[in-house]
């Protein structure tokens, strides 16, 4: 191939530019136009679609010629998008997922801990805010106990996302759920990222410390990590609320640990409670104690500045700080308890 | 103003691109680099065969450069798929990079845009859930597709260091995702039966191609210099997807599921290595605000609408409509 051939005349360059802007509109104007046809498609599959019981009545209806990988795969469908939603946010929270599961959790907020809350107009009604809570009782359950406190109890009805241990949002089963029920994995980027969203954030600083405690060492507050969560707050100015849970220690007493076990399965540790693993799954269902959840007063963030966040000194003073405040609530809490199971 | 050689204009994305820049520019402004001549339709366009694997392809290279007057570099010859003969692939991927940076390099070609991926960050689970331009690239050492990125990447960060005249613009791409698309996985949607990895079920990104066209036009227009992530908006689950598109899901465990897929890549019938299961397991969304500040780039279609556009693709006949016809 010649270059003399590729040579194009100046007069022909130009009506090209000039019909090329006009083409460009065009183009632009179809695709917006299949844009909105793409969508409009789709409303009207959605609106089309069945639900689950009229997919299952229908594949029954049709009896063993409706059975078909076609029907099965609708049946399948149904099913999914029974409890969960097309949509999710971006950190993974899936809303209808999280109202599927919330009756069970309701049920154990109501009935069986019969969860008693105080101080919870500490909790700021708009704006970020950084819930910084003791850990316990092996499983994450508190975690979601302080979440539907802050829901039910706050004028303001907030949605607190809980910042969730790595040993947790890394575990097959456990991880998708945390994150469809709008936990997030504990790292200093998502909390930040959700702080400067304006979100409620939760946080456990004692982390596998805490939850994996023994139960001689019950309400005794482990380290709290290396001020990771104060750090965040000064970065992004947002207040500190500490919160005391009561109760949780009980639900799961871990008489001792074997490790051994649990190491090849990916586990940090292995809890030995007095039904598990001896009832086998029945040893999951935790004990009904009386549980209750102390929010203390705000600890502003904002006059210390970002750059608080490099003093490591600061830090681990108002860590140390927010460490005793907690211990506090939790020794006022112990003190007034009369019994484990009714408070 | 002197001209932009496309290398690899054989791949999905770099065919769009000459054609895109052919229509927008005129069939003299481009010069198509690849081991195939580009389609007929685009018979004005100059091309150039070259092959990368070449040992004196640099030489060849800063001789188009300096005939066709190229000052614009947009490398696109990566393949799209796992390759068996991983030795021919590291050759053309990263031995090709090197080449085709250093003729630039000598021809002082003004701009260099990179095709990257956002899997060379590497689906890890202490991966936050935004990843930065700024996050360590981090390939599993098995997986032979994404290493010869990621060496690639380095090269050309290598060569941004050593050349300050060269502008590098690397556009790391989530996957794509759209009408036209066939990569190993989007051939998982082929089958009704889906294998996945039981007890995971991660947040992916799927990017439509006319969003992945627009940010290598911005590129080409900005030219600015560093790593950008191109995302689509929003983000979307396996299993979501896999059920918007009518699928079957089969939880494995994953033990079993790395040996499986390893299984059968060894034996020529699978599409991946078993590697590519962490990407099953575990996130490598990547935070588009870099490319949203700089670039001005925002992904007009959601990951949703990227799958469902594909799928519209795919079954023009519907075969996700219900068989009944309402009455």
């Amino acid at each position: 191939m010649s270059k003399t051939e590729k040579v194009v005349p100046l007069e022909e360059g130009r009506a090209r530019s000039r019909t090329s802007a006009k083409e460009r509109e065009l183009l632009e104007r179809i695709q917006v136009a299949e844009h909105e046809l793409g969508r409009a498609r789709e409303k009207a599959e959605r609106a089309a679609r069945e639900g689950l019981l009229v997919t299952l009545a229908r594949l029954l209806q049709a009896g063993s010629s409706g059975l078909t990988w076609e029907s099965l795969a609708r049946l399948s469908r149904a099913a999914y998008f029974a409890w969960h939603s097309e949509e999710v946010d971006e950190f993974g929270f899936d809303r209808r997922f999280a109202e599927t599961l919330r009756p069970v959790f309701e049920f154990l907020y109501a009935v069986w801990w019969r969860v008693e809350v105080t101080g919870v107009e500490n909790v700021p009604a708009e704006g970020p805010g950084l819930i910084v809570t003791n850990h316990s009782g092996v499983l994450p359950w508190d975690g979601i106990m302080v979440k539907l406190a802050v829901r039910h109890e706050h004028p303001a009805k907030r949605e607190c996302r809980m910042l969730a241990l790595d040993m947790f949002a890394l575990l097959p089963f456990l991880a998708p759920a945390l994150a469809k029920s709008g936990e997030v994995r504990a790292n200093p980027e998502n909390g930040e990222r959700l702080l400067r969203q304006g979100n409620l954030v939760g946080v456990f600083p004692e982390g596998v410390k805490g939850v994996g405690k023994h139960f001689r060492n019950r309400y005794r507050l482990a380290r709290f990590g290396r001020g990771g969560f104060v750090r965040l707050a000064l970065r992004t100015g947002a207040p500190i609320i500490p919160c005391a849970v009561v109760g949780a220690e009980e639900i799961h007493p871990v008489m001792a640990k074997a490790n051994w076990v649990g190491k090849p399965l990916g586990l940090p540790y292995f809890p030995i409670t007095p039904t598990f693993p001896l009832l086998g799954p029945l040893g999951v269902v935790p004990f009904p104690t009386k549980w209750s959840i102390d929010f203390a007063d705000p600890v502003p963030m904002a006059e210390h500045g970002p750059e608080g966040a490099n003093d490591p000194i600061l830090v681990n003073r108002l860590s140390e700080e927010i460490r005793s405040t907690i211990q506090h609530l939790i020794n006022g809490r112990l003190v007034r308890r009369r019994s484990v199971w009714f408070g | 103003m002197g001209r932009i050689a496309i290398t690899g204009t054989s791949s999905f994305l770099g065919l769009r691109l000459l054609r895109r820049l052919v229509e927008a520019r005129g069939p003299d402004a481009v010069v198509a680099i690849d081991v195939a001549a580009p389609p007929a339709t685009l018979h004005g366009a100059r091309r150039r065969l070259l092959d990368f694997t070449d040992p004196v392809s640099d030489q060849r290279l800063l001789e188009v450069f300096r005939e066709e007057e190229v000052d614009t570099v947009v490398h696109m010859a990566f393949f799209t798929n796992p390759r068996r003969d991983s030795a021919h692939a590291h050759e053309l991927e990263s031995i090709g990079t090197l080449h085709l940076l250093a003729a630039a390099a000598a021809a002082g070609v003004a701009h260099f845009v990179l095709r990257s991926f956002t899997a060379v960050y590497g689906a890890r689970g202490q991966n936050p859930n935004f990843l930065g331009e700024d996050r360590p690239l981090n390939v599993d050492s098995g997986l032979a597709w994404l290493r010869d990125k990621l060496e690639a990447e380095q090269h050309t960060a290598s060569f941004a260091r050593r050349y300050q005249s060269l502008k590098i613009t690397v556009l790391r791409f989530a996957p794509l995702f759209g009408p036209g698309v066939r990569t190993f996985y989007t051939r998982i949607f082929d089958n009704r039966v889906v294998p996945v990895v039981m007890g995971y079920d991660p947040l992916i990104q799927l990017l439509h191609p006319d969003d992945a066209l627009e940010a290598l036009l911005l590129a080409l227009e900005k030219a600015p210099a560093g790593a950008f992530n191109v995302v689509p908006r929003g983000t979307t689950t396996i299993l979501t997807a896999l059920h918007l598109a009518d699928k079957i899901p089969v939880p494995v465990p994953h033990p079993l599921g790395y040996l499986g897929a390893d299984l059968l890549w060894s034996a020529g019938i699978g599409e991946a290595p078993g590697g590519f299961l962490d990407y099953a397991r575990f996130l490598f969304v990547a935070d588009g605000e870099k490319a949203r500040r700089e670039l001005g780039f925002t992904a007009r279609h959601s990951s949703r609408e990227a799958l469902l556009r594909y799928l519209q693709y795919r079954y023009p006949e519907g075969r996700r409509q219900p068989l009944e016809a309402p009455a």
